[in-house]
């Protein structure tokens, strides 16, 4: 799962550089008024200067060497976000619907919905440490598939099918949520990922994909 | 102009509120457009306090599911179509003839024109909003949600004329003031001697005349969509919608800064005694920045799978530059100034921190890999209203601080704004500030109510109190005018010792702006009014007063 990884990688540079610009305004304001201040103080008039030709153009060429830094860190990111990904261990379909999710495991008879409106969310099974190749699309409106932990979310389209692949390093229990308004019950939409020991996912799979399944297999349900 | 022949020849303006309404006087026609306005961020700002009660404690239903996406529909569209866009396009039409020299602004009926059509728009939009299926698809109206299928009320389809209605408005608005700042300066009124808001009119002006129309095509679509439903099932029409959506949406965000950013630019160089910094190095960069802004939309759709992501990214980080090079001005006029320190100046130095929170928290939205982690969740929540309402709300606060005493001939009670400021600066960041680690907790956008198992409690209750103060910060300015108007102190021409020509005029200004008692000086720079005292006073050549 390459998403969470990046982005662990790319907020906190970024976040560090904008803390630090912002810093650096905070301390030219604070400066700006203790001038002022020892120049009333001093019956000094307000400096006359309009412009100050060679600090601007470094300033601009910080500027420009920063946005290059961040474009390159941007572009280097996106391409690790989406690597050519040669054989996924599972695909599983995903549409969203208002207003719950359905999860169809390709080459497979198992799908699985829930009752999102009754509080049962969905759960989405998957092998821990194995690569899941997501085709995300939407029967009606958009939906979006956001799982926190993934730090990552994609928009489901009507007629289209989106592609990502995504891996869950452990085996552990994540919500996710629905990223995009579509309607009444959007808040409704959750839904639940959990990652189980890649034998077991197997074995649940072959059971044809029940909630008692997953319990046989050694897996505590919810 | 103001000679008694002329002044018998003129046709009689029609008085009282049917001369308000019918009005050809700029200056009225942006009072009415500002007051509409801020009559719309009232109510707009109530739904938005709703919305906050019952996110402040978890699973509280004040709003049904239903209610609560018509609120946050409403609180959007309203903010963006009827209030704060009105703001800047009012304060423009207001300011730009007194500022360039011009006696009027150009095309008055269309310029009224354009008022009428903003609260035709307003109305419409209310009108929805109290229909029992009234529009609850966001202010993005994104299909095939907005369509009939889905949205088949009457509240959408009033929705959709509304937001057409309002933006054809700033279309006709944005028009004459760019006419007027284009054609109508007085003499030695050099485009290179426009005061720095009058700059920032110039380019929120093209970037509406450049985008608004992008909306007007998507209502569009949306109207087609609701005569034949069969329309918007396919991808490209609901991708063609998201892109016609953000070539406006995009803009339209900087059509509600530029205008504020000036403002504080005229506050700040003015209280810091200093003539601003930098002036052609930042309109140089105020074209850099609307140029560029027309190409950066399709960050807003990294999260469709569908956008050239590295293309956008690029676009969006180089605003870096342009955004970078307006703080220099900023930063270098204060420094090295003689501060003073007035409510205006108080709102336009706060600004500078607070829209920079913002401004960097967009940047960082515009690596794709950010943005699927935190796009739609309370984080961009936080980054919108940072630069909205910390910044341009605070900006439009600092012009109305200046500026009021122009327009009205009496000053605002100074006590009472820094009330009303403490209580912003309170607010805002109460408000805003936690929203972004509710974001990165994963708290989704548009979410109705949570459970209290979900972690969002606390910091949610932290961010309703927030909005609490701001709500008693609106009430705190209610009173600061009320107490104003009761004392009416009179401001005179020039009560701050300002730099433009509109310091040099009466207050409020006569009908139209410069006579024989108010003339327009020699204009030699873009600081006329300050050249003007500077010459009177040959002991001190060339000194800003501070």
């Amino acid at each position: 799962m390459p998403f969470r990884q990046v982005f662990g990688q790319v907020f906190p540079l970024e976040l560090a550089i904008a803390l630090t610009v912002f810093a650096l305004v905070l301390a030219v304001m604070a400066a700006a008024v203790l001038v002022s201040w020892r120049k009333r103080r001093r019956g000094e008039p307000a400096a006359l200067r309009e412009h100050w030709h060679v600090v601007e153009g470094a300033y601009a060429a910080a500027l420009l060497g920063t946005a290059v830094f961040l474009i390159v860190t941007s572009f280097s990111a996106n391409s690790r976000d989406f690597p050519r990904d040669p054989k996924p261990a599972v695909t599983v379909d995903v549409t969203g619907y208002e207003w719950c999710w359905k999860f169809h495991y390709a080459g497979s008879a198992v799908t699985v919905t829930g009752a999102c409106l009754q509080g049962r969310p969905p759960v989405l099974v998957v092998p821990a440490g194995e690569s899941v190749r997501v085709e995300l699309t939407s029967a009606d409106v958009l939906h979006a598939f956001w799982v926190p932990y993934l730090d990552f979310k994609m928009d489901a389209f009507p007629g289209h099918v989106n592609t990502f692949t995504v891996t869950f390093p452990h085996a552990g229990r994540w919500i996710g949520r629905c990223a995009q308004l579509c309607g009444l019950y959007h808040t409704s939409m959750d839904f639940w990922v959990q990652a189980v020991a890649p034998s077991a996912f197997r074995g649940w799979l072959a059971a044809g994909g029940s909630a008692a399944g997953l319990t046989a297999a050694g897996v505590h349900g919810r | 102009m103001s000679t008694g022949t002329a002044a018998a020849a003129a046709p009689r303006e029609p008085v009282g509120l049917i001369g308000w309404l019918m009005t050809t006087d700029h200056k009225r026609i942006g009072i009415l457009t500002l007051a509409t306005g801020f009559v719309m961020f009232l109510f707009d700002g109530v739904l938005g306090l709703t919305m906050r009660a019952q996110l402040a404690r978890p699973g509280q239903h004040i709003l049904n599911t239903q209610q609560y996406n018509l609120f946050v529909t409403m609180h959007g569209t309203g903010m963006i179509a009827v209030s704060i866009t009105p703001f800047a396009l009012g304060l423009g039409v207001y300011l730009v003839p007194l500022q360039v020299g011009a006696p009027r602004i150009a095309a008055p009926r269309v310029t009224l024109l354009g008022y009428w059509l903003g609260v035709a728009g307003a109305l419409l939009l209310v009108w929805g909003f109290l229909t029992p299926d009234g529009a609850a698809a966001g202010w993005w109206g994104y299909t095939p949600l907005s369509t009939t299928t889905y949205s088949p009320g009457a509240g959408m389809a009033l929705w959709i004329a509304g937001v057409f209605l309002a933006a054809s408005g700033m279309i006709c608005q944005g028009a004459t003031v760019l006419w007027t700042l284009l054609r109508m300066r007085a003499p030695g009124m050099t485009m290179l001697r426009m005061p720095v808001f009058s700059w920032t009119m110039v380019v929120t002006c093209l970037m509406t005349l450049a985008s608004f129309p992008a909306l007007l095509t998507a209502m569009g679509v949306l109207t087609a969509s609701r005569l034949d439903p069969g329309l918007l099932t396919g991808n490209a029409w609901n991708l063609a919608y998201e892109n016609l959506f953000w070539f406006y949406g995009h803009p339209v965000v900087y059509v509600m800064f530029f205008p504020f950013v000036g403002a504080v630019a005229e506050v700040i160089a003015v209280f810091s005694g200093r003539r601003f910094f930098n002036y052609t190095g930042t309109v140089f960069a105020l074209l850099v920045f609307a140029a560029l802004s027309m190409a950066v939309w399709g960050h807003h759709m990294f999260i469709s799978g569908q956008e050239s992501n590295d293309y956008f990214s690029l676009t969006s980080i180089l605003l870096v530059i342009p955004a970078g090079m307006e703080y220099f001005g900023l930063a270098g006029t204060l420094f090295g100034g003689r501060l003073r320190y007035p409510v205006a100046m108080l709102f336009a130095l706060a600004f500078i921190p607070q829209f920079l929170i913002g401004g960097l928290s967009g940047i960082m939205l515009g690596t794709p890999s950010v943005d699927y982690a935190v796009n739609n969740s309370y984080f961009v929540v936080a980054h919108f209203h940072y630069t909205l309402f910390a910044g341009s709300v605070f900006g439009f606060f600092a012009g109305v601080y200046f500026w009021w005493p122009k327009a009205t001939g009496y000053l605002l009670d100074e006590r009472a704004g820094r009330v009303h400021f403490v209580l912003m600066v309170i607010g805002a960041n109460l408000t805003y500030l936690p929203m972004f680690f509710l974001g990165l907790k994963g708290m989704p956008r548009w979410m109705q109510t949570y459970p209290a198992s979900s972690g969002f409690s606390t910091l949610s209750l932290v961010s309703s109190i927030g909005a609490g103060f701001i709500g008693l910060a609106v009430i705190t300015f209610g009173y600061t005018v009320y107490v104003s108007s009761r004392a009416r102190k009179p401001a005179g021409p020039d009560p701050w010792g300002g730099y433009s020509l509109e310091w040099l005029t009466s207050s409020p200004p006569p009908r139209f702006n410069y006579n024989g008692q108010y003339p327009i000086p020699v204009i030699r720079s873009f600081t006329p009014a300050l050249d003007l005292r500077q010459r009177r006073r040959p002991d001190q050549p060339g000194r800003a007063e501070g």
